[in-house]
């Protein structure tokens, strides 16, 4: 099993590399541009190739443990990437999206997961796959949405004009929020059928509706023409809290009688 | 460069006033809490609670429409003051994310404060309060006059503020006990998860028949001086087949056989039994180095021991797999005469009368032999209120992702 995430992983990242690289000498000798984006496409379709045999192989979706969702990550960010060169002509995310998804798979390559096909009665159920599948994209698009905002930042701080950045972190955090928001709602009709009522304040369930909160207060500070510019260090910070409600929720000390711990890897 | 700013209270209010009047809406709410030394606030049961909630909207719905006007009523229904209270709600709820919520010592400090509690205490449900007054007197200059491009904003808040405050207003009216049945036994008493005083329920439960199914049991080495399980090498749990194949540093394990149910027989060799009675056995072929044996292993159960292969100062052991599904068979019944028989079982719960009814869980030490089933019972009544917000933000939500996707047009 091991082999085998690891070929795929190691695969995956040679072909985002050389396809970056080329994707880079491409502004010289622009005949490199496209195999510079196949072989981009490329990793992330190793990705969903090996997320595919690996749910054939655990009888059971792989987005079980925190191990398994990085996987969707790694296949999923650096399409956020194609997509933001292919609607607003912005070419440089991609390098970042890509980037993050090597990063992903280098932190499971670094921890093997366990392999185990046992998905407990809780989260057999019908919601299981909309819910957590709607909070991934929901993430994948916010995290672009930070990394954009990031690069604003940077641009701003060499006092460059940058408008089409800052609708394209606003955009992606907009339809984040919008499967956030699915995903939360998701979420507490699933609980209600597992777990009896569909808000328990449990510390996963708070972390999320922080999150939530975070980027509400982001889409009506625009709304009130708060300087733009300002709300892009908003946008790249919000993601820390999605982050911890992401992966850190399992070390802070309300964690110990949390229901929704299982997802550590 | 001369900057011009506004003095601090100076109309039309924003950010700063609103700062200010959120922060010390928290300090009155911390000092009730105080005050009171943080007891629990006596929330209206039905129809007390839905009569205040009613009064409430309608209050401020005609504040919203008398009075849309004034500065100081648009001020508490606008962005400013809403983003402030959002805050305030971040923090309170960021102080329940991170310390545990759960029972301290009476008495202490932050036990007075309510911090052990944040979400039933009385700084978050002042705050919540104003929010609400906050959320409803911007909706009410949006319903009114009504306009369809409006819909989106009516639909998230509308719905938001449904969900909210029934939710919390209906919070008093939530009951839910858990009932403990053994098979063959009827019961229509239940507990609450913090106290022990039973509570008669209006119906009876009677368990016929409480079943669990387990994935396949797993190989693992035992180590007994360190107590822990070591992985094998591939670092996969080895569920037990015929054929399965494990190997540690220098031991091969092959599962040459496998009884999924068997009971042990007089010379060593188990023979095939009832799912009932039985429990899996494995015939392994061990190899280290040179030398190969072969040997039965088996999960045991409450009655019957466990056998396992010593290999120097390890064990080879075969662990039962973990619980699969577990059900109840039952019959529900009331003393009118209604009666419900039904399987129960996690994710599948079945609605009585106004109840509706869980598979909670079982005698753990027991695992699959248990006799007794958890059964947790619940009644809401203000859940169809609740999901009719969900439903509302869920509609708002498809409209701004298409507005959004179509604005996006405009931008590029
Ligand atoms: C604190 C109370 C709140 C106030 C005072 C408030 C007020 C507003 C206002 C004035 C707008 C601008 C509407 C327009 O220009 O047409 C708005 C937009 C919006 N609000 Fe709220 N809101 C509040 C809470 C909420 C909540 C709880 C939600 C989520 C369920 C929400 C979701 C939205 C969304 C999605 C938008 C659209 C943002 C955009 O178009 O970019 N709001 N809100």
């Amino acid at each position: 099993m091991n082999i085998d995430f690891n070929t795929a992983a190691t695969l995956a990242i040679a072909c985002w590399a050389t396809g970056s690289l080329l994707g880079l000498f491409a502004r010289r000798a622009p005949a490199l541009k496209l195999p510079g984006m196949v072989l981009s496409l490329a990793g992330s379709m190793v990705m969903a190739g090996f997320i595919a045999f690996y749910w054939a192989l655990l009888d059971r979706p792989p987005l079980r443990t925190l191990g398994e969702t990085r996987l969707w990550y790694a296949a999923l960010i650096p399409l956020v990437g194609f997509l933001v060169e292919y609607r607003w002509k912005i070419g440089w995310l991609k390098y970042y999206c890509m980037a993050l998804a090597g990063f992903f798979l280098g932190i499971n390559m670094l921890h093997p997961e366990v392999f185990d096909k046992t998905l407990m009665p809780a989260l057999q159920s019908p919601w299981f796959i909309p819910h957590v599948v709607v909070y991934l994209v929901g993430y994948v698009l916010l995290a672009a949405s930070s990394i954009t905002a990031l690069h604003n930042v940077y641009l701003q701080l060499r006092s460059k004009k940058n408008e089409t950045g800052e609708s394209v972190s606003h955009y992606l955090a907009l339809l984040g929020f919008v499967l956030l928001s699915f995903g939360l709602i998701f979420g507490a009709l699933w609980a209600k059928e597992a777990w009896g009522h569909y808000w328990t304040w449990d510390p996963k369930e708070t972390w999320a509706f922080l999150s939530w909160l975070a980027y509400l207060g982001y889409l009506h500070a625009y709304r009130y023409k708060i300087d733009r510019s300002k709300l892009q260090w908003y946008l790249a910070l919000s993601f820390i809290v999605l982050l911890v409600c992401w992966f850190g929720v399992n070390y802070l000390p309300s964690a110990q009688n949390s229901v929704h711990t299982y997802t550590q890897s | 460069m001369v900057v011009v700013r506004r003095r601090w209270f100076e109309t039309p209010w924003e950010f700063r006033e609103s700062a200010l009047f959120t922060a010390v809406a928290l300090c009155i709410g911390f000092v009730i809490e105080y005050a009171t030394s943080g007891s629990d606030i006596a929330l209206l049961r039905l129809p007390g609670n839905a009569i205040a909630l009613s009064l409430f909207a309608v209050l401020v719905l005609s504040i919203g429409l008398g009075f849309r006007n004034t500065p100081a009523v648009k001020w508490f229904g606008g962005i400013p003051l809403g983003l402030s209270l959002i805050v305030a709600i971040a923090v309170l709820s960021l102080i329940g994310g991170i310390l545990p919520q759960e029972a301290v010592i009476s008495g202490s400090l932050p036990a007075r404060l309510g911090i052990h509690k944040i979400f039933s205490s009385w700084p978050f449900a002042l705050i919540i309060l104003l929010f609400l007054a906050n959320l409803g007197l911007s909706l009410s200059w949006k319903l009114i006059p009504f306009k369809v491009q409006n819909l989106q904003f009516i639909l998230f808040h509308a719905g938001f503020w449904i969900a909210l405050s029934c939710g919390i207003f209906g919070s008093s009216d939530l009951q839910r006990f858990v009932v403990p049945v053994e098979e063959g036994k009827a019961n229509n008493v239940g507990y609450t998860m913090d106290s022990e005083t039973p509570q008669q329920l209006p119906f009876s439960v009677f368990l016929h028949d409480f079943s669990l199914e387990e994935y396949s049991p797993q190989l693992f080495l035992y180590d007994p001086h360190s107590d822990k399980l070591l992985m094998d090498k591939s670092q996969a749990t080895i569920d037990v087949r015929k054929g399965t194949t494990a190997s540690w540093k220098g031991v091969e394990v092959l599962v040459i056989e496998y009884m999924p149910s068997a009971l042990p027989g007089k010379d060593g060799i188990p023979y095939l039994a009832d799912h009932s009675k039985g429990i899996p056995f494995a015939k392994v072929r061990i190899s280290t180095g040179s030398t190969q044996r072969e040997a039965w292993i088996s999960t045991g159960s409450p009655t019957l021991r466990p056998d396992a292969a010593q290999l120097g100062n390890l064990y080879l052991i075969m662990v039962p797999g973990a619980p699969k599904s577990f059900r109840s068979a039952v019959t529900v019944q009331d003393n009118q005469g209604h009666a419900v028989i039904a399987n129960l079982e996690v994710n599948k719960p079945v609605n009585f009368m106004d109840w509706k009814l869980y598979q909670m869980g079982y005698d753990e030490k027991a695992g699959r032999w248990s006799k007794l089933s958890l059964i947790e019972v619940i009644r809401d009544p203000w859940l169809p209120a609740v999901y009719l917000g969900f439903f509302m933000i869920m509609a708002g939500n498809i409209l701004f992702f298409w507005n959004g996707i179509k604005r996006q047009e405009v931008a590029s």
